[in-house]
């Protein structure tokens, strides 16, 4: 069996100098999903951005594809993220929204803008490259962002309660299409969600947060 | 809006009236001087060549103010809206100090903390329009940026982009419209500036606004003056215009508040943090102490002979009466403005709010921001200060030039207090019993008395510092404060730079007492009248 693509040992979520779990141990394989559920305010968003570098570790090891990244700036752990909002940037065009990872990994201007448009077909949004953001609908908008999460090829993705904002019957849709696209995909995925019936449909292996340590 | 008083829908006759008057009757006198002029038509002051390298070199010397002023101002807007650390308050306010001193102590500020080491001219000019307008950035940007919860980017962040890359690529382009907004502002004051020019310029830094002084007081070109202040009025507008647009392309993002952020825990980001706190201290402050120095300082020391003279009719420049006096009449010019203003302005806010087309008087009232303070003050010289319609032995023009320069702001900071207002007070005070009246002042009465007393003082704070429209027309009364520093400066020995200083002193104590009325009042403006200078 190969290595976790993300393997989390002894680490500790805080913000802002208070730390309120220590001891998560944790690893995710390559196509898996993970869901780690808690009610607001547990600290689910804050496992996520520690992972991803957004909130500095207070202590542990977090470790991707078997490098250690603890210590890393954001830009260079391999982890992607997606929020409750969709956070597409508003100055960019669809294509350029999902170009941009690309482009800060080095990928040309014209190989970035093919890979898009790959992207984007394969997520169901063929030829949206040039709209424009506000032009897209809610659930639109969370595809072209996690087209733009999963465009440089992330070995982790995190998505914060991806689906909250949209009505329930595109949320269920788009979980379950999301779900598959993110297995296809290869990455090790780590989905924080308040609801169970949204984390038993999208995930491999469902955690209670409290349960990932003390 | 069924109770709404019938008086209501006449407010706008008095500011129409008012405005009409003095300020678009003297914009028509200043076209038809330039137009009517015998023998000259309206192209030959417009081909002079000086205009045109007065305007090259004011567009210079205002882009690097602006793009100083931005540099310095991003930093700060960031720190002192973002973070949350001891002194934040104070450091908030602190920024705002440089914009409310009026220019000419700005100017003496400078030469007392600099004269020695820096050359007056273009680099003393420049480095003087950044500090002032230092707070036009920090406010307007830190009002946008304390907005960002910083979400977006740590997207770019995840996405591959360095610390650098996502502030370029994300953080800047969201500014944009608050940077476009305070650039245009601070484009158009350092090139309209005045004060400063005079006091810390050479030849290299004239600005039209300088030009239009010299053509009416050394070379008596009127017709020309007008010229200069026509070509000034139409770069203002496009600015201000160019501004405005750029403001409105940029994308829509949504915005909610944000609370305060802790200091980063990179101890390196801390530290920048803390160091660009206590430079914003440092570079607000040190003008102000060495100012406070030099009132302080003679040839042989620490003295208090400058604090003691300013009673002294030989400190003063004219046999009109002494420093002092300056005091009394600037303070008596401040109180007839922040009376005119706040009626003109509060009727003219009320305007904004009524029915139909009333708005219209609300939009003229604004007219005034984009017209400098000297152009103001030539038009209302042209217009009111010859037969037939001579008011100078009035010593009335003063404050009605401060009044138009002040009535924006009024209306800036009423409007939106009368805005707030939930209109459905208005109803329920009606099905309650109140007449028509009575249902208005109980919806809007406690807003309107918090707001005019707010702005009064704050348009009396504008009177204080104004300098371009009494130069022009102070020559027959007392001068004002600002006119009186700028004349002692105008003559040779350690006594005139003291009592100056001592002047200056006491302005920014008078003006810093009236800031914090409005402060306490809690009606802060979004703008500021570009021409105080």
């Amino acid at each position: 069996m190969s290595a976790p693509r993300l393997a989390i040992g002894g680490l500790s979520l805080g913000y802002d100098g208070e730390v309120f779990l220590r001891g998560i141990d944790l690893t995710v394989d390559a196509g898996e999903i993970v869901a780690i559920l808690g009610p607001s305010g547990s600290g689910k968003s804050t496992l996520l951005s520690t992972i991803a570098g957004v909130v500095p570790e207070v202590e542990g090891t977090i470790t991707v594809d078997g490098r250690d990244v603890t210590h890393a700036p954001i830009h260079e752990r391999g982890v992607g993220l997606i929020f409750q909002e969709p956070l597409l940037f508003p100055h960019l065009d669809v294509g350029r929204n999902v170009a941009y990872g690309l482009r800060r990994h080095g990928v040309g201007r014209t190989e970035a803008g093919r890979r898009s448009v790959e992207l984007l077909t394969w997520l169901g949004l063929p030829g949206y490259e040039s709209r424009r953001i506000n032009e897209l609908s809610g659930g639109q908008a969370q595809r072209v962002a996690l087209a733009r999460a999963l465009a440089p090829r992330p070995a982790v993705l995190g998505l914060d309660e991806p689906f909250s904002a949209l009505d329930t019957e595109l949320r269920q849709r788009l979980a379950v299409e999301v779900a598959a696209m993110i297995r296809e995909s290869g990455v090790a995925a780590l989905h924080v969600t308040h609801d169970p019936r949204e984390a038993e449909t999208v995930a491999d292996r469902v955690i209670e947060l409290s349960a990932l340590g003390h | 809006m069924s109770s709404t008083p019938v008086w209501l829908r006449w407010t706008w006759v008095v500011p129409a009236a008012f405005l009409t008057v003095f300020l678009v009757y003297p914009l028509v006198v200043l076209v038809a001087t330039v137009t009517s002029g015998a023998g000259v038509s309206l192209i030959d002051p417009l081909l002079a060549p000086t205009i045109w390298q007065v305007t090259a070199l004011a567009t210079v010397q205002a882009l690097v103010s602006t793009a100083l002023a931005v540099v310095v101002g991003l930093p700060l807007a960031n720190v002192v809206s973002r973070y949350r650390f001891r002194g934040r308050a104070v450091a908030q306010a602190l920024v705002t100090v440089p914009f409310v001193l009026p220019t000419v102590v700005v100017a003496l500020a400078f030469r007392s903390l600099l004269g020695s080491g820096v050359p007056q001219g273009f680099v003393l000019v420049v480095l003087a329009h950044a500090y002032v307008n230092l707070a036009v950035v920090a406010r307007i940007v830190g009002a946008q940026w304390v907005q960002h919860s910083g979400d977006y980017e740590s997207v770019a962040r995840t996405l591959g982009a360095s610390r650098w890359r996502a502030f370029v690529d994300v953080t800047l382009p969201s500014l944009r419209s608050a940077i476009a907004s305070s650039a245009a502002v601070v484009f158009v004051f350092s090139f309209t500036s005045l004060g400063i020019v005079l006091l810390l310029g050479d030849p290299t830094t004239r600005t039209l606004e300088s030009q239009i002084l010299r053509q009416t007081s050394v070379l008596l070109d009127f017709p020309g003056a007008a010229a200069t202040a026509l070509v000034q009025l139409v770069i203002v507008t496009a600015v201000l215009l160019g501004g405005a647009v750029a403001a409105r392309r940029s994308p829509a993002r949504r915005l909610q508040p944000v609370g305060l952020r802790p200091l980063p825990s990179r101890l390196g980001a801390r530290t920048a943090v803390l160091l660009t706190a206590i430079a914003a201290f440092v570079i607000v402050l040190a003008p102000v102490a060495a100012l406070v120095a030099a009132s302080l300082r003679g040839g042989s020391g620490w003295t208090l002979s400058w604090w003691a003279s300013l009673g002294s009719i030989d400190a003063g420049t004219t046999r009109l009466g002494s420093p002092l006096q300056a005091v009394l009449t600037s303070l008596g010019y401040a109180g007839l403005t922040a009376a005119v203003a706040a009626v003109i302005g509060g009727l003219a806010a009320i305007a904004v709010i009524a029915p139909g087309r009333a708005r219209a008087v609300g939009l003229l009232a604004l007219v005034p921001l984009g017209v400098s303070a000297a152009t103001l003050g030539l038009g209302i010289l042209l217009a009111f200060g010859r037969p037939p319609w001579d008011l100078r032995a009035t010593g009335l023009l003063i404050p009605i030039a401060h009044s138009l320069v002040a009535v924006p702001l009024v209306v800036a900071v009423v409007a939106p207090g009368l805005r707030s207002t939930d209109t459905r007070l208005m109803s329920v005070a009606s099905t309650l019993g109140a007449h028509a009246t009575r249902a208005f002042w109980t919806a809007y009465g406690p807003v309107l008395r918090v707001v005019i007393v707010g702005s009064a003082a704050l348009a009396g704070a504008v009177s204080l510092g104004e300098f371009g429209a009494a130069t022009f027309l102070g020559r027959a009364a007392g001068p004002t404060v600002p006119v009186q520093i700028v004349r002692l400066l105008g003559r040779p020995g350690e006594q005139s730079l003291g009592v100056a200083a001592a002047l200056a002193v006491v302005l920014v104590l008078l003006t810093l007492v009236l800031v914090l009325i409005v402060d306490r009042l809690g009606a802060t403006p979004s703008t500021r009248r570009s021409g105080t200078a």
